[in-house]
This record gives structure tokens, sequence and C-alpha cells, in this order.
């Protein structure tokens, strides 16, 4: 038997594990209700009394979704206020950060054998960043086809000019569509990294994502991070 | 200088009552999309207003415009051109022709110099100097930045003015564009539809010749009360939309039960037009209500933004977004696999090589 010592580092705070978790139910129903509003269920029968499409219930959900989403950013954002191992950003601005970038993709790219262990991996934290870069253009097309309903209402006018940068509503509804689809791409690519993280690397990621800690075998080379 | 008539002017020339008048005027206030309220503003502005000079030129276009024009019934087309405006020159409907004809309209330019509308049909091409569209031995967009120097406001009619229109389409051989570049800092109204809704261009136009000015206009710079509205939030066949009951094709059941047409593309939900409410040739009908779906005919790209009959764009063979998104998935999905193969591989042979590492020291 292979004895090995951990240590338990505490990264997660509760309000961004929440978050984390609202944001998954989400993002599913918001891309099922998506699609189907894109690509409405066919009515089997030419008497529709007693159908179950209701455009109307599905749209619903998805707005109902939709702005659970947005606000649960409240608690991601105040985990981060209150606790130093929530973080928002990749430190893209620390030097070293790129190295461990390269150093890491190397690794993923079966070019060397180990990558140095981290808290927060550096690529895994580009992805989070670029996730919220696509969510967050979810959220301004999202709110730009929503609230054109009434152009002077308040919403039309914080959201309209978004309709304009797209080149027209109809290339909102596109770009709206096409993101849509490539977080699913992530959150693919996003299960595999941290199930393989949990087995290859002895990293205990999917269950930091429930407890809050990491438990790791190496000192990670950013520990002192959480001080 | 000549006094110029007014609105009611031109009635008491023609021997028409002041009840025809005022008659008249309510039909104009409830057309500008006015409270009525402003009746009695509309009623002064009719008796003491000089009518106003309009110059109406075309650039490149089919002159569709015209058609829905002229089947404006309130006002009637006919009534706005020879009582309600004083149309001085124009490419289509002016029976003149020829070197006095364009002399004619130098001379109106200097005339009411500040004081004329310009209404504007047609793209501008720009390509090459512009050859592509010329009249009275200019180009198109030499008239058009002239007559824009000198006029008091700029009305674009139609998609074509607005933004170019099927000229257009990609690939653009004559790089066509709206007229916005070039009328400088005049106050522009947007007028956009492929065409337009008839009551909607005489409403624009008498707006601006009641009272001075251009009617509340939104970002795109369109009149706010035709285009303040999505067609899909204004459309009778909503409820449709909202049950989820969609025609599957133009000849099924549900097409015939009248049920929304948005899975055979319809662009309702991007488009804003009053098409939904006012609706076309007095109300009669439009496309949506005839069966067709929209095709968005106010939007600045429509040409460009897919096949009509879908909603999302298909790319050849390959299919739609859907179908790229499941594919991409799976690829996704079996390279992550593959990944999955080759690590347990690597850390195999990793393990193995850190074994024997331990085995040396010991
Ligand atoms: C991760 C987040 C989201 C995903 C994956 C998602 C997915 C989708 C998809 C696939 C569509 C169909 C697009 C089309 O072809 O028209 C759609 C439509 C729509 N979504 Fe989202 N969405 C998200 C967030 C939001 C947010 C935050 C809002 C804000 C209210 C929003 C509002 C809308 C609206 C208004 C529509 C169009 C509905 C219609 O045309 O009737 N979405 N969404
Ligand atoms: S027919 Fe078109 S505009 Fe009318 S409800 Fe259906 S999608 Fe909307």
């Amino acid at each position: 038997m292979k004895e090995v010592k951990r240590k338990e580092y505490y990264i997660f705070s509760p309000f961004l594990r929440i978050f984390h978790w609202i944001m998954v139910a989400m993002i599913l129903i918001l891309f099922v209700t998506g699609l189907l509003i894109a690509k409405p269920l066919q009515v089997m029968t030419p008497e529709p009394t007693y159908t179950l499409t209701s455009m109307d219930l599905v749209r619903d959900i998805h707005f109902v979704a939709a702005f659970i989403f947005c606000a649960s950013f409240i608690l991601r954002i105040y985990g981060f206020i209150i606790n130093k191992g929530d973080r928002l950003f990749p430190r893209v601005w620390e030097g070293h950060f790129y190295e461990e970038t390269v150093d890491v993709a190397l690794h993923y790219m079966l070019l060397k054998p180990h990558h140095a262990s981290f808290l927060r991996n550096p690529l895994a934290r580009m992805s989070y960043a670029a996730l919220y870069a696509m969510v967050l253009v979810e959220i301004l097309t999202g709110f730009a086809m929503y609230y054109m309903n009434d152009p002077n209402s308040t919403g039309g006018v914080l959201f309209g000019w978004v309709n304009v940068i797209a080149g027209g509503e109809m290339m909102t509804h596109l770009v709206h569509h096409y993101v849509a689809w490539f977080i699913i791409l992530f959150a693919i690519g996003h299960i595999y990294m941290v199930i393989r993280a949990e087995f290859m690397e002895g990293e205990s990621e999917v269950s930091s994502m429930f407890s809050g800690s990491k438990i790791l075998a190496h000192t990670p080379k950013d520990a002192c991070e959480l001080e | 200088m000549e006094k110029r008539e007014s609105l009611w002017d031109r009635c008491l020339d023609k021997g028409i009552s002041r009840r025809s008048f005022i008659k008249s005027c309510v039909a104009l206030t409830s057309l500008m999309g006015l409270s009525t309220d402003c009746l009695s503003k509309v009623v002064e502005a009719a008796e003491a207003k000089p009518l106003p000079v309009v110059i109406w030129i075309h650039g490149h276009e089919c002159t569709g415009c015209d058609e829905s024009f002229i089947r404006s019934a309130s006002p009637l087309a006919s009534d706005l051109v020879l009582s309600q405006i004083d149309l001085e020159y124009d490419h289509l409907l002016s029976a003149a022709c020829g070197a006095p004809f364009e002399a004619h309209l130098e001379e109106t330019i200097q005339k009411y110099k500040g004081q004329y509308i310009l209404a504007v049909e047609g793209a501008v091409s720009t390509k090459d100097n512009g050859i592509f569209c010329m009249s009275g031995g200019h180009t198109f967009t030499h008239l058009l930045r002239h007559a824009a120097e000198n006029a008091m406001a700029v009305i674009a009619y139609g998609t074509c003015a607005v933004s170019g229109g099927i000229q257009a389409a990609a690939p653009n051989p004559t790089g066509s564009s709206g007229i916005k570049m070039f009328v400088g800092n005049k106050p522009l109204i947007n007028v956009p539809g492929c065409p337009p809704i008839p009551e909607v261009m005489t409403g624009v136009v008498m707006h601006v010749a009641l009272f001075g000015a251009a009617p509340p206009l939104d970002g795109e710079g369109r009149p706010k009360q035709f285009y303040g509205n999505r067609i899909h939030d204004t459309c009778y066949r909503r409820p449709f939309f909202d049950a989820g009951l969609f025609a599957e094709n133009y000849d099924d059941a549900g097409a015939k039960a009248g049920w929304c047409l948005y899975k055979l593309g319809c662009r309702g939900p991007e488009t804003y037009n009053s098409c939904g409410n006012i609706r076309w040739y007095q109300g009669m009908s439009y496309p949506i209500q005839s069966g067709a779906a929209c095709i968005g005919c106010s939007n600045p790209h429509f040409w460009d933004e897919g096949s009509f009959s879908d909603r999302l764009p298909k790319y050849d063979k390959i299919g739609d977004a859907d179908k790229i998104g499941v594919g991409l998935a799976v690829m996704t999905t079996a390279g992550v696999a593959a990944h999955a193969v080759a690590s347990v591989v690597q850390k195999g042979q990793r393990d193995v090589q850190e074994a024997q590492k331990g085995g040396a020291a010991e």
C-alpha cells in the first residue's frame, strides 16, 4: 500500500459553489429552451386544443432562467469580495502566468509528462474567462432581443445598441444562437478536464466544487496566494 | 418673391368647404400618429404654412416605392401631389423632361434654398465614381450632394435609400450604399421598407411639411410612430405563436388554419414596421395576413440574412447551426475521449519511469 501525504486547501466560498451549480442548471435550461424557441416542436395533431407545445411557456422558462442566472452573479461577486479563493479573472498581468500557461498547455498536448501543481490552473482560468465572456455576450444579446418589444423602455435604451453593433436584430438572434453552442462545447471540454484532473493528477477537482477544498499531494505553486 | 399658398388657400381656390378642410386635418392628425389634442395645431399649420416645396429624386432602384406611394389612400396620393405639397421635380412622376426640366431643378434649388424637402428613393452607387447611376449628364452622387446641401430636410424613402437595398446585397458590384454619407448634417428621416407602406410615406412628408421639422425619430433615424414596434408584437397571428401552433409548410393544415409562420422563416420577430397595425392598401392585408412569411424588408441587410424561408441560415450541404453544433459536440466528445486514452497511456509510461527511478535510488 502506498501512503501519500496530502494537505487540504480551502479555496471556494459557499457563494461561489452555489453560484456554480445555479449556473450549471440555468445554462442547461437556457440551452434546451433556447433550441426549442428556435425550432419549436411540431404539433402532431390537427386538433390542437390539448397540445403541450406552448411557446409562451418555453419562452417564459427561458426568461425566468435568464433572470435567475443574471441574479446569481451577485453571489459570485460577493464571494470574490469576501474570500481570497474566489477569483474572477486570471492573473494575466503577472509575468509568470504566461510561462505557467505554456507549461500546462504542453502537458495537455501530451508533450510533457507533468505540469506543476496549481490551486488555480492558469489554462483552466483562461477558459473560465472565455466562458464569462460568452455568457456576457448571451446576456447582452438576450436582453437586446427581450427588451425591444418596447424600444423606448429603459431596458430598450440600455440594450438597444447591441442590435446596432450586431448589424441588425436578426444578427443578434444568430449571435445568441451560435454562442449558445460554443458554451456547450466549453462544457464538454470542462467536464472532461475536471474528471481528468481528478483521476490522472490526483487533484480533487470534482469534490472541490462541493466541499470548497482541494486536497493535494504536492504543494501547489500558487499556495501563497491564499494567505 | 410671390406669396406661397397654404393648404387652406388651396382649398379656398378649389371651392372646398371649411368642413372638408377640417375633416382632412383630422385625418392627417391621426395619420401622423399625433393625439387628437394636436388637431388645433395641425389646423393652424395647414392654414398658415405655405405648401412645402418637394424635390423627389431617384437613384439606384426599381421605383417600386412609387408604386406603393401612388396607392396611398389617406391622404390620396393624387391629393398630396396636386394640392398638399408643391412637387417641383420628380424623376418619375413629372411629365416634363430634357434640358428645360433639369434647368427647372436648378432654378427650384436656388429659389427655395434651405426651404425645400428633398425626398430620395434608391441607393447611391459609389463605385467607379458613381457612373452606374446617372441622370441629366451627372452622376447621382453629384445630384444628391447638391440637392441635399440646400435642402431643409431629407427623407430617405425605401430600404435602398436608407441602407442600399438589393443593389447593396452581396457582392454589391456597384458599391451601393444608403444616402446617409451624402447628406451632410441635414436632418435625415429614414423611411425603410421594400417598399414602405404608402400611408407611412405620405404621413412622413406631411409631418415635415406641416411642422417644418422631423417627427420623433428612433436610434436608427426612423419615425417612432411608424417604426416603434416589431411586426411580431403587433401581428394578429401572435396568439398562434404563443400557443406553439406553427405552419410547417405553405400547404399544410396549419397554414390553412392561419397558424403562425415562424417556422417558415418569418422575420416578424426582428422587423420594425407598421404592417401589423396600419396594414396595406386601406388596411386590406399585409404579407403575413396573405399567408407569406415576413421577409423583414425594412431591415438594413435583409437580402443577405439567410434564406427567407428558414429561421437559421443553412450552409450548403452541411446544414444549419444546430446540425453543425451537434457535429462539433460529437467531434469534441470524440477528441476528448481520444485525449483521455492518450493521457492514460502517458501516465502509464510516467509511472513505469518513476518506479524505475525509485528502484534505482534504493
Ligand atoms: C447561457 C445563456 C443562454 C443560452 C445558452 C441561451 C440560448 C438561447 C438560444 C439557443 C436561443 C434561440 C435563438 C434564436 O434562434 O432565436 C435563445 C433565444 C432567446 N434568448 Fe437566450 N440564452 C441564454 C441567455 C439568455 C439571457 C440572459 C436572456 C435575457 C433575457 C436571453 C433571452 C433570449 C431571448 C429574448 C431569445 C429570443 C426568443 C424569441 O425569439 O422569441 N437568453 N436563447
Ligand atoms: S407570423 Fe411572424 S410576425 Fe406573426 S406571430 Fe408568427 S412569427 Fe410573429
